[in-house]
């Protein structure tokens, strides 16, 4: 069986919810275009609809049909997506990922300042930023009058059309141009692609992570 | 048995709950609250921003301690001042909104501050 590529999106609940799915639809759509196979899941389990409470979603693509179709979480991701950065701050981002992963964030801030927030760092192999929120912003749901949200943006119109393009370029799973095809703002994509800014990392060896992770992680 | 048991006694629906002993008080009893925080339904990892208090600003109006849906301000009598509760406050800014004085409350990115926020595996 070819290699499925699990892709976990962070968002923050509300805020930037349709962002998030954004980033997954438009991945996913892309994946098809270019004859892979996809699936996107938003998430059921801890979507709470509260502001600000962090929710995942996911995207997993492979050249040959993905066989495991009821069990939606990524357990082990290869590449971790954060939408805000403060996210980083609160959550254990890296969990179930193995050495040689990847972390794209959006942030204005330096990627040596966002490897001191991460404990497990040394399970990384490419760590980038993209500032998302400086190339579009959030351009998410109008919630005047109704009691849900009125989003009328369009597919990748916030700063998920940077945040994908970034991840396109970092990983190299998907080609820009079946990217400008579904996303709306093409050109928040394309400097999504040429801002963001990358930093390889050297991974610990398997048994030393295994060790941190142990002796660092605890609630 | 007081006359306030009796009179509950004969109210529909007594006695249907199952209280464990030790836990059944009389009828209109006062308990005493709460006392400390809990520690299984942490919230700061909510916070996008927190709040930063000015002591010099601050008239000790109270508002913040009010407003707060949380009760993450608390007062202490001793050293007159506001104490910020850290572990739940989720960043909402009612306490800013709700500030009377210019300044004395400010939100700041919660990023420029080490540690503060409980890291949990999951999201909860």
């Amino acid at each position: 069986m070819a290699k499925v590529h699990e892709i976990t999106v962070w968002a923050r609940g509300v805020l930037q919810d349709k962002e998030g799915r954004d980033v997954i639809n438009i991945f996913a759509k892309a994946a098809q275009m270019e004859g892979k196979y996809a699936q996107a899941f938003d998430n059921y389990e801890d979507l709470p609809d509260r502001v600000l409470v962090t929710v995942r979603k996911y995207v997993r693509l492979s050249d040959e049909e993905i066989t495991h179709k009821y069990v939606y979480t990524n357990d082990k991701p290869e590449v971790v997506v954060i939408c805000e950065a403060t996210i980083v701050k609160g959550i254990d981002v890296l969990r179930g990922m193995e050495p040689g992963g990847t972390l794209i964030i959006n942030t204005n801030r330096s990627i040596d300042f966002m490897l001191k927030l991460l404990p497990n760092a040394n399970l990384l192999a490419t760590i980038a930023t993209v500032d998302a929120d400086a190339i579009t912003g959030v351009r998410t749901v109008d919630f005047s009058g109704s009691e849900g949200g009125v989003d009328a943006t369009g597919i990748g119109k916030g700063i998920a059309a940077p945040i994908v393009g970034a991840i396109a370029k970092v990983t190299g799973l998907i080609k820009k141009e079946s990217l400008a095809k579904v996303v709306s703002d093409v050109s928040g994509m394309e400097r999504g692609f040429n801002e963001v800014k990358i930093k390889h990392l050297k991974p610990a060896a398997a048994e030393l992570v295994g060790a941190a992770a142990g002796s660092k992680h605890s609630k | 048995m007081s006359k306030e048991d009796k009179m509950a006694k004969r109210l529909p629906g007594y006695g249907t709950i199952d209280i464990p002993e030790d836990r059944v008080v009389p009828f209109g009893a006062v308990t005493p609250a709460p006392v400390g925080t809990q520690k299984l339904f942490q919230t700061s990892n909510w916070r996008v921003v927190r709040p930063v208090k000015d002591d010099e600003k601050c008239t000790r109006c109270l508002q913040c301690y009010l407003a707060c849906p949380d009760a993450c301000w608390t007062y202490k009598e001793e050293t007159d001042s506001l104490e910020w509760v850290g572990d739940f406050c989720k960043g909402c800014q009612v306490c800013i909104q709700a500030c009377s004085v210019d300044g004395a409350l400010v939100a700041a990115p919660e990023l420029d501050f080490e540690g503060g926020v409980v890291r949990l595996e999951k999201p909860f």
